[in-house]
């Protein structure tokens, strides 16, 4: 499964909460959603990076991909 | 090539423009010529017969030749930014600074929030001292470039890897939250007065004394989405309300102390003999984790690496092993 567009509606919930429903034991992934927790960025900064993120890791991170559309 | 050399074989490796990371005593990284090198004091290493401690004529390499193209960078503690910001788009900065000083201090409240922090990883560790020099001589990191030392910079090695190349961060934490007090902090640092302890407000390091945890054997655990995330107890002073962590506490994350550990060699064994060790590249074990483990002469297994004050894997850790791989 490829990573959605950056204009795909699912990198705002991704980025408004959803990305702590995530299922992962990948650090990285792990400890970028708990920045972003804490983060008090605006939600379309926070969604380009977890699209970059993904776009950077997605051939590491299949399970983990194939999640962003769903949460 | 992960081993513990001689210094004249080190010497001869930087000489043919082997690029290297190295760890060992100052007295014996003091004697390495200029070159494609880093490197940072620490006497302690786990090598494949158990945990040794070297106080001079050797030093642990890392070659890194076979991976890619090696650029070596030297920050202070204004830059530390850089470390992720100049590191190849597919790649990771293996980064050693020593304990102590502002650049360790930094480095622990922010890289978190270092921009690309999470696309173009940091890995490494904390040099170090013989821990019966604590307070006499200080660790060190050197930029093999100029075959310079410095007591608070961090200097970095980038390895820039092929195309068909990723890197995999992995870290071994032997420590679980035990199901007690949930632990929450106000302020990001290693220094610690109040905190809430199931959300009433006490002074940490009297809840620390009356738990009898002062000993300060069972790190903090802290939940990062998931990650068990270590922040050791240095120093617990009941008396003046204050308690000084190996590494920093951050507001927004939830803390237990951590279970027991027994054998924590036996511990390790089973949880590296577990792990992919394909294409490994480095590891690194905590200091805490060796002495009160009682790692020296026990194998664990896994990958041979320094012994250090403090672990890098994206971020700081405390107690924790790294395994960084290339697959």
């Amino acid at each position: 499964m490829a990573v959605p567009p950056l204009n795909h509606p699912c990198w705002q919930r991704l980025a408004t909460g959803g990305l702590s429903r995530i299922k992962t034991q990948h650090l990285g992934t792990q400890l970028m959603t708990k920045r972003l927790e804490r983060s008090t960025e605006p939600a379309h900064a926070k969604a380009a990076e977890i699209h970059a993120f993904f776009a950077k890791w997605e051939r590491s991170l299949p399970a983990e991909v194939q999640q962003l559309s769903t949460l | 090539m992960n081993e513990m050399i001689s210094i004249e074989a080190a010497a001869e490796l930087i000489r043919r423009g082997t690029p290297l990371s190295l760890a060992g005593p100052e007295s014996a990284l003091d004697l390495l010529p200029a070159g494609n090198w880093i490197g940072g004091t620490i006497p302690y290493f786990m090598v494949a017969s158990g945990g040794v401690v070297v106080n001079e004529g050797k030093v642990f390499a890392t070659n890194l030749s076979t991976l890619g193209a090696v650029n070596v960078a030297c920050y202070g503690a204004d830059d530390l930014a850089a470390i992720a910001r100049h590191a190849p788009d597919n790649g990771f900065a293996i980064t050693i600074i020593p304990a102590g000083g502002e650049c360790h201090r930094r480095f622990a409240d922010d890289a978190a929030n270092f921009e690309g922090a999470f696309l173009k990883p940091t890995v490494g560790w904390i040099a170090g001292v013989h821990l019966d020099d604590l307070g006499r001589q200080s660790p060190k990191v050197y930029d093999g470039r100029t075959a310079t030392k410095y007591e608070d910079r961090a200097v970095v090695a980038y390895v820039d890897l092929p195309a068909d190349k990723t890197v995999a961060v992995e870290i071994v934490n032997l420590f679980e939250p035990e199901d007690g007090d949930l632990l929450n902090f106000d302020t990001t640092g290693f220094d610690v007065g109040d905190c809430r302890v199931n959300g009433e407000r006490v002074n940490f390091a009297r809840y620390v004394e009356a738990r009898g945890l002062a000993h300060g054997r069972l790190p903090l655990v802290g939940d990062f989405a998931g990650a068990h995330v270590n922040a050791s107890l240095q120093h617990v002073d009941a008396a003046a309300g204050k308690v000084t962590l190996y590494a920093p506490v951050f507001p927004g994350v939830d803390y237990r102390f951590a279970k027991p550990v027994g054998d924590y060699a036996a511990a390790f064994r089973q949880r590296l003999a577990a792990l992919d060790n394909s294409g490994a590249v480095m590891a690194c074990n905590c200091i805490l984790n060796f002495s009160f483990g009682e790692l020296e002469g026990k194998a664990i297994g896994g990958i041979e690496g320094p012994v250090t004050f403090g672990e890098i894997a994206y971020q700081l850790l405390n107690q924790t092993m790294v395994v960084v791989r290339v697959v």
